[in-house]
């Protein structure tokens, strides 16, 4: 599956200033990994030890919140994938 | 009723269609709480004050710093050292003599916020840490009061209205899950921005425009230049707003 993920802009420093990027993948988990394979330096900012998203990122799939076990949620060819960090500054 | 001076003060509002003298009236008796004096609570406060609200209560216990200057803009160059809520009130006095300012001049905490937001109309999230936006999202719902979140980073911000009852809550959307409060980095424009935008769903929830910013989270990005909408669903198992939480 083909899958386009929007980040932050917050991230572009890690992405070659890319903030649509295609990601390959069955799973958010298999397109959570094509994009830390493709852009290394995400992998600590989004990932903990075990490989899981970190507690303070949510993933939306099509504009829908994926929570819990974002990880494990299916994807279909086409679909919008946004990855948004917790921000708490006022 | 509306004096001679406050309908030409709000004559342009009161012609928008919806709003009229009786708009206006709801946001004079109106009292609305702002958690906090910085960089979204300026211009939440300034909008607030220039519309009418009836009163405001703000509520920071920090001091006007040098840093603050290029963000927080109800602080001047000269009120470095000032205690924030009184810098606030001399400005937002002489904006809008009509309007009521209460300071309060404490840390929001467990044990003081039943107080601070007693006889308040709604509560506006302006604060720089989860743990006190999460009790104000608590007493809200508790109180049944319309809670507007905002929260800032960079160029970035996030917005979210919540009713009590109705729609998903600040709990619902990010699952209690907190953070260390850090220095972060931001550019005035953007708290400006989401302000901007709490302070325009206060008016609308007031006068009685319905269709508020609730079950969605609004994220505004200013380097793209994008507002991207996300779907928040009330979640049935939440801690603070679902069924097993009794409210």
């Amino acid at each position: 599956m083909s899958v386009q993920l929007e980040i932050s802009s917050i991230f572009a420093r890690y992405t070659d200033n890319k903030t649509n990027i295609e990601l390959r993948g069955n799973t958010v988990g298999e397109c959570i990994n094509d994009l830390v394979k493709k852009y290394p330096d995400m992998k600590k900012m989004i990932l903990d030890k075990n490989g899981n998203l970190r507690h303070s990122y949510d993933l939306y799939i099509n504009g829908q919140s994926s929570y819990p076990k974002e990880m494990t949620k299916q994807v279909k060819d086409g679909d919008k994938l946004n990855l948004v960090m917790l921000i708490q500054g006022g | 009723m509306l004096t001679r001076q406050e309908l030409e003060r709000y004559d342009r509002q009161i012609m928008i269609y919806g709003f009229g003298e009786e708009g206006q009236e709801k946001l004079k008796k109106a009292r609305v709480f702002i958690a906090g004096c910085g960089g979204l609570g300026s211009p939440v406060a300034i909008y607030l004050a220039a519309a009418g609200i009836g009163t405001i209560r703000i509520a920071d216990h920090d001091k006007v710093e040098l840093s603050n200057l290029n963000r927080q803009v109800l602080h001047w160059n000269e009120n470095v050292g000032d205690i924030k809520v009184d810098s606030a009130s001399v400005k937002l006095k002489r904006l809008n003599p009509e309007t009521v300012i209460e300071t309060v001049t404490e840390t929001i905490s467990e044990t003081n916020i039943a107080q601070l937001t007693a006889n308040c109309t709604v509560i506006v999230d302006a604060m720089d840490n989860l743990p006190t936006r999460y009790l104000l999202n608590k007493v809200a719902l508790k109180k049944n009061v319309p809670f507007f979140h905002g929260a800032v980073y960079g160029f970035e911000g996030r917005a979210m209205t919540v009713i009590p009852g109705k729609t998903a809550c600040l709990n619902c959307l990010y699952h209690g899950v907190s953070m260390p409060k850090e220095k972060f980095p931001v550019i005035g424009v953007t708290p400006a921005v989401i302000g901007c935008i709490q302070a325009t769903e206060v008016i609308k929830y007031i006068v009685g425009f319905d269709e508020l910013l609730t079950d969605r989270m609004l994220i505004y990005d200013g380097l793209r230049m994008t507002f991207t909408e996300l779907k928040v669903n009330k979640d049935p198992d939440c801690a603070e707003c679902g069924i097993s939480s009794g409210k």
